[in-house]
């Protein structure tokens, strides 16, 4: 009954995705595969931060990663995407292990600072590649190309970064299910080595696994946008990544893509919001530095009030509405 | 297989836990080991199962030395152990907790894992069966799907033990068991370790601190105080030891109650 009633909804999602483009602009469009990229990235930390237990503060070094290994590939003349995408999901794996293994010593907020740390020796790196190469504002990447396919314009990059999400989701559930060593090591470590499970490579395996999967967003990131700069890669983003998966609700793969959605689309929810208002002149000199303290303000109100995240409300209300007019499950649920 | 520990010293920073302990667990034998608080016990326990590195003397398995290992190496060997203070998962149902114990015989890999695919569809449905058994061993079917926070704690030892048994251990490590039980939980506890003893065919290394368990089910008993082994041989003359007594109650008590 209850899956019958998920592969109903799941289908539903499906056919207003599909048919999404049909109905919306393409600034809705936009937004939508913006949100898909955001989500692979979510579920990628969500992996490291929310299964495995491993906090992050370098998914924006991650995602440089993978746009500079694309830039670089294609200033060389690799340009195909059967090169570049593999080649950013090596290099990331590769930074993973190097991040990864300060891992084994290092908990909270340590292995924050060494992420941290990363992200800065990533964007160095790449601000260093980019002077190198002389093209100090960034690089132009020409559209993803496959013999004769071009991925070109907003409706086919939306199906592309949608199908790219979904596929993700549905990895990252599967891994959720098969995979809770890493549940085990972010709740007792103790108790996980005692089960047998190997701690130091199922952590490392999670670095390795979420930089890849983080790599390729980042160079998917870098053909949508067509453009690559070190700039699009600040402190800022990590945290936005952070808030994605703690908005959304920890080590829930759906809570993740809800964050993503809800992280992606909050600056705009507030311009409509201001837009619609109609204050008198100078407010929106303020609105710029109001986004990051709103940003903030529901990462701590999600925190305090809300711990579960959009994920625990999403929850409620399913319950709220499966179990109207009563309040509680019967005490012997028919199953 | 045979549990053999040879003169094992444990120090730290000058502090002796452990001073040249040896002791045999013989196959399928219900082992305890006594002693009072800070004897060294759980540093034993640690010891065989890879918490912490021996400073000196050997542990060895069915033949293979195993001092010195990772935890998850232990386990490898067949070793399982439960905690003093459960070590569970929290926030996981009794199922999933008692499912990790399953990690040693999962083969698929993470990529097989995130596809669900082949041998890690396959596998998972035979793990939950077994999984299943182990529930119905242990009487925890109405506990099934309750996260382990919710449940009182003898219930939460019972699951520890589950998970234990999860990885189909040929040797045992129980600490304390019975802490925190009450005493019908403490009878059927009694029972769970006969089974595991009779049915199972599990050798295990008990530490204990009820002595009328110990007196009732142990097949030997070894008494540890401050780091070494004071007695050893079955429960009924270890127990009547005036040494054991004097460990547990201090010489000034034995020679007043012997003057009696």
């Amino acid at each position: 009954m209850d899956t019958r009633l998920r592969r109903v909804a799941v289908a539903a999602l499906v056919v207003a995705l599909l048919l999404l483009p049909r109905f919306g602009s393409s600034f809705v469009l936009d937004l939508a595969a913006q949100t898909a990229l955001a989500a692979v990235g979510a579920l990628a930390l969500n992996l490291l931060t929310g299964l495995a237990g491993q906090i992050s503060l370098g998914h924006a070094g991650f995602l440089a990663t993978g746009a500079f290994t694309t830039a670089a590939l294609v200033e060389s003349g690799w340009r195909s995407p059967l090169v570049t995408l593999p080649a950013a999901a090596l290099v990331g794996a590769l930074l993973g292990v190097i991040v990864g293994i300060p891992s084994l010593r290092l908990k909270g907020l340590y292995l924050a600072l060494g992420t941290l740390a990363m992200h800065h020796v990533v964007l160095y790196g790449a601000g260093e590649l980019q002077t190198r190469w002389g093209v100090n504002t960034g690089y132009t990447i020409p559209p993803p190309r496959l013999g004769a396919l071009v991925l070109k314009g907003t409706v086919p990059w939306y199906y592309a970064l949608v199908a790219v999400a979904a596929a993700a989701l549905v990895l990252a559930v599967n891994l959720q299910r098969s995979r809770a060593g890493w549940m085990a090591i972010r709740d007792r470590e103790i108790a996980a080595e005692s089960v047998g499970i190997d701690v130091a490579r199922y952590k490392i395996l999670a670095f390795v696994w979420s930089s890849a999967a983080t790599s390729v967003a980042g160079a998917l990131f870098a053909y949508y946008r067509g453009f690559v700069s070190v700039e699009a890669f600040s402190f800022f983003l990590a945290i936005e990544y952070v808030a994605m998966i703690v908005i959304g609700g920890l080590g829930s793969a759906l809570g993740a893509v809800l964050g993503a959605g809800f992280v992606t689309l909050l600056p705009h929810g507030i311009d409509a919001a201001v837009g619609a208002v109609r204050l008198p002149g100078g407010v929106e000199y303020y609105l710029f530095p109001a986004k990051f303290g709103a940003f903030g303000l529901l990462m701590a109100l999600f925190l305090i009030f809300e711990p579960q995240g959009l994920v625990g409300i999403w929850r409620r209300v399913r319950n709220w509405v499966f179990l109207w007019p009563f309040r509680h499950r019967p005490l012997r649920a028919a199953s | 297989m045979v549990l053999e520990i040879r003169a094992l010293t444990l120090e730290f920073e000058g502090l002796r836990a452990l001073e040249g302990v040896s002791l045999t667990v013989a196959p399928g034998a219900l082992h305890a080991l006594v002693g009072p608080n800070g004897a060294g016990k759980t540093s034993l326990l640690n010891c065989v199962g890879g918490f912490y590195a021996p400073t000196g003397g050997r542990v060895s398995f069915g033949g293979a030395p195993i001092h010195g290992l990772r935890p998850h190496r232990v386990a490898a060997h067949g070793i399982a152990r439960t905690f003093q203070f459960v070590e569970l998962f929290r926030h996981m149902t009794v199922l999933d907790n008692i499912l990790l114990g399953r990690h040693r015989h999962m083969r698929a890999g993470v990529a097989a894992g995130a596809l669900f695919w082949g041998r890690s569809r396959r596998e998972e449905a035979l793990h939950r069966r077994r999984v299943e058994e182990i529930i119905e061993f242990l009487e925890l079917e109405r506990h099934r799907k309750e996260p382990i926070a919710t449940l009182p704690f003898g219930v939460q030892k019972l699951v520890g033990i589950g998970r234990a048994l999860a990885l189909e251990p040929a040797l045992l490590l129980l600490d304390e068991p019975s802490t925190g039980m009450n005493r019908e939980e403490k009878e059927n506890l009694a029972r769970f370790l006969l089974r595991i003893k009779h049915e199972l065919g599990v050798t295990m290394l008990w530490v204990e601190h009820d002595m009328e368990l110990v007196g009732d089910l142990a097949d030997a008993v070894s008494v540890l105080d401050f780091g070494q082994k004071i007695a050893e041989g079955p429960a009924a003359a270890v127990l009547r030891d005036p040494r054991v007594a004097e460990a547990y109650l201090g010489r000034a008590f034995v020679r007043e109650r012997g003057a009696e």
